[in-house]
């Protein structure tokens, strides 16, 4: 499989959109304190953060906790 | 000047390009014309202190001035300190291809780059106002209202439309394996929270682009204006 066919476009399905709504919720969450406090966008870090924390973290604890 | 596409350049470049592409190092060129120069741009509290450029363009991408951060030698002085000096080529052409990336997309503003330093003329196609001069908030407000904010949405559904690059398996295939600090890292830190951290600067692009949008067209109502050098409500500055 070349580099190309892994990026080729074609819907996501079953665990791809499982994953993007994820990243969509925390990416909504991140505009809504983002638009109420604006120092918040300046940062590329803290997104990095930001997202270790709701996409990485938070999951690896409930899975835990469950 | 530009804002989300030097987020999400890289991730268009190690798809297409045909040579090995190590993405931190590009990433790192696509951001390290701004990283020396921003902070003093717009101007920081410390303590007692306002540090502020003088004349905030001419700094950023004049000379005098750090402008040749903005240059094509510039992204070959790090490449090569990257490549001889820490023995990497592989990082430093990728450094390089990064940071060309960055002063080419940002001579679309008024202001420009001068791509080929130690000449100092200002290649720029003008299609978008520099405002860095009035404050990050009026920048920022500036920038969204024209065809910055515009060209950074290319980018974006571009990124949509290539969904794939973010995926696992090609994170694991395409990125992972052919940089060996990826490895390196993965000795403290797991694979998961590696691919979060690729993943992170689309997420920040595309969400700080809408949430920047809503913020100068929702919440404080600027006006779009996406004629060529636009938006004109706002003083924009020329090299």
């Amino acid at each position: 499989m070349t580099e190309a066919d892994d990026a080729r476009f074609r819907r996501p399905r079953g665990r791809e959109l499982v994953v993007a709504s994820g990243y969509l919720a925390a990416g909504a969450v991140y505009v809504l304190i983002g638009v109420a406090f604006v120092d918040f966008l300046f940062s590329v870090f803290v997104a990095m953060a930001y997202l270790l924390i709701v996409a990485w973290l938070v999951p690896l604890v409930v899975r835990r906790l469950l | 000047m530009s804002w989300a596409a030097h987020d999400l350049e890289p991730y268009a470049i190690q798809r297409h390009t045909r040579w090995k592409i190590a993405f931190v190092p590009l990433l790192l060129g696509s951001y390290a014309p701004d990283m020396m120069t921003k902070w003093f741009v717009y101007g920081i509290h410390l303590g007692p202190w306002d540090l502020k450029a003088s004349n905030p363009a001419q700094f950023h991408r004049g000379w005098p001035g750090f402008g040749f951060t903005h240059s094509l030698i510039y992204g070959v002085a790090i490449g090569l300190v990257f490549w001889k000096g820490f023995g990497s080529k592989l990082w430093g052409i990728s450094f390089m291809i990064g940071e060309w990336a960055h002063a080419l997309t940002d001579t679309g503003d008024t202001v420009g780059t001068m791509l080929l330093f130690p000449w100092t003329f200002h290649f720029h196609f003008g299609a978008w106002a520099y405002a860095g001069q009035t404050g990050r908030l009026t920048d920022a407000a500036a920038y969204f209202s024209g065809l910055g904010g515009m060209w950074d949405l290319v980018w974006i559904v571009y990124g949509l439309f290539s969904w794939r690059v973010l995926t696992r398996s090609y994170f694991e295939r395409h990125v992972y394996s052919v940089d060996r600090s990826w490895s390196f890292a993965n000795r403290a830190v797991p694979l998961g929270a590696l691919l979060v951290l690729y993943r992170a600067a689309f997420f920040y692009g595309t969400s700080r682009w809408i949430a920047w949008t809503i913020w100068a067209h929702v919440v404080h109502h600027y006006p779009y204006d996406l004629s060529w050098g636009g938006p004109h409500w706002v003083h924009a500055e020329h090299p």
